[in-house]
């Protein structure tokens, strides 16, 4: 056993002596960098999305969030109440789940990949060029691509711009015109529209000093199967977190799944999304 | 503003590679296979495919007995499905152009219910596939012309 104590305490030290070493080579550290008012808590904008379309919430540079997205599938209005208190709302049932991590990369850019669990990856980036400080309302451009079989199989990349309006720390309204190519599963041979163009429209209401509610809907035009993809909820910020129970008809999180819209008005599900901003 | 541009160039190359899924792989057993009655003729009439389904031809043609007049050899094949009432079914067209869910053709290769004898191919299974009916059925959405 005496071997292994050697072991132990040698690797300690290897580990230990590149950071003394390198603490003791380390020149003066250089002085704080103005503080970034991209840190700065933002009452009317306190997420990097409504529930499923972004915001023009900026990702500090170097500063990075994670959100999880859940929507239980089992329909709200499937039997009557005692069968819904039963399966506990819907929590009992299986669902589509969501891992989001996004990145500043520089000031105004951000970019993120999310993963549900039907094995969709997305990637998608974000630049602020308008700030409603300088203009009057936020302009971001976005972009992303989503591929289903763990980014495998069918490709649905999509372009749009997102305009929003501040109404001071009431919260905001947001317009959002994106184009999704290739949202149609199918090859463009053999159906009359590939590609939808959405215009989502959403807004976030600041009821309570740190409660929200939420709400969007995503018109379209193209590719339109089943309905308008339409969502609904309540948010509580807690500190650098939000805890989001929402409401939808359907379960997209992904651009070209939202693109592709709910099941039906008649069926909604109940959800919940949680983030967690990993800076001030 | 060269930033936002080198921006920008990104976005748009990210939508570049967002590319269309391949016919080819819905099509399977018939790569060749797209949604014109000439493609048609010659990958579903005419041809057996890689999945041991049998030609068309085989049955409907017109050296041997002819299946409820139809005969689907090339020179005629055109001319006995399109406008033309089945001879099995009377009241349903065969192909009605632009309407694929009232074409008996699609009824028989779909084996709906309601139908007179059997799913085609008649040797089946295997029939088609749900990719190859899909193509015969949007060639009919599209009008079910002679292309």
């Amino acid at each position: 056993m005496r071997w292994m104590r050697v072991v132990l305490v040698g690797a300690v030290l290897l580990a230990a002596w590149p950071q003394t070493s390198a603490a003791q080579n380390k020149p003066t550290p250089a002085p704080a960098p103005a503080d970034d008012p991209d840190k700065d808590p933002n009452a009317s904008q306190p997420d990097f999305t409504l529930i499923g379309l972004p915001t023009t919430l900026r990702v500090p540079r170097f500063s990075s969030a994670f959100r999880v997205t859940h929507r239980f599938l089992r329909p709200l209005g499937a039997g009557d109440f005692g069968d819904l208190t039963s399966d506990f709302f819907g929590l009992d049932s299986g669902a589509q789940i969501g891992l989001e991590y996004r990145f500043g990369l520089m000031r105004g850019l951000q970019v993120g990949i999310h993963r549900t669990s039907n094995k969709t990856i997305e990637f998608f980036g974000q630049y602020s060029l308008l700030q409603q400080k300088d203009h009057g309302f936020g302009l971001d451009v976005m972009a992303s691509i989503d591929g289903t079989n763990n980014f495998r199989d069918s490709y649905t990349p999509a372009l749009g711009v997102i305009v929003s309006r501040e109404l001071g720390s009431h919260g905001a309204v947001y317009l959002e015109p994106i184009w999704v190519n290739n949202s149609n599963p199918l090859p463009s041979e053999v159906v009359d529209d590939n590609d939808t163009f959405v215009i989502g429209v959403g807004a976030r209401l600041r009821i309570r000093p740190t409660v929200y509610v939420v709400g969007e809907i995503l018109p379209r035009v193209g590719y339109d199967p089943g309905v308008n993809h339409a969502s609904f909820g309540i948010e509580k910020r807690a500190g650098g977190h939000v805890f989001q129970l929402n409401f939808s008809n359907g379960f997209g999180t992904t651009m070209g799944q939202l693109a592709r819209g709910g099941t039906n008005n008649d069926d909604w599900y109940m959800g919940f999304n949680i983030s967690r901003k990993f800076f001030r | 503003m060269r930033r936002v541009t080198r921006v920008l160039v990104v976005l748009a190359a990210t939508l570049m590679i967002g590319c269309d899924e391949k016919l080819s792989d819905l099509t399977g057993p018939t790569p060749d296979l797209t949604p014109t009655f000439s493609s048609i003729q010659h990958n579903i009439f005419e041809a057996p495919d890689s999945a041991g389904r049998a030609a068309c031809t085989q049955c409907h043609n017109a050296v041997g007995r002819l299946f409820n007049g139809l005969d689907l050899s090339s020179a005629v094949a055109y001319t006995n499905l399109v406008n033309v009432a089945s001879r099995e079914k009377p009241g349903v067209l065969r192909v009605a152009p632009g309407d694929p869910d009232n074409s008996y053709l699609v009824h028989k290769v779909e084996g709906r219910p309601g139908i007179v004898g059997l799913r085609m191919p008649f040797s089946g299974p295997p029939f088609l596939t749900d990719g190859q009916i899909l193509v015969i059925k949007r060639w009919i959405e599209l009008g079910a012309k002679n292309d």
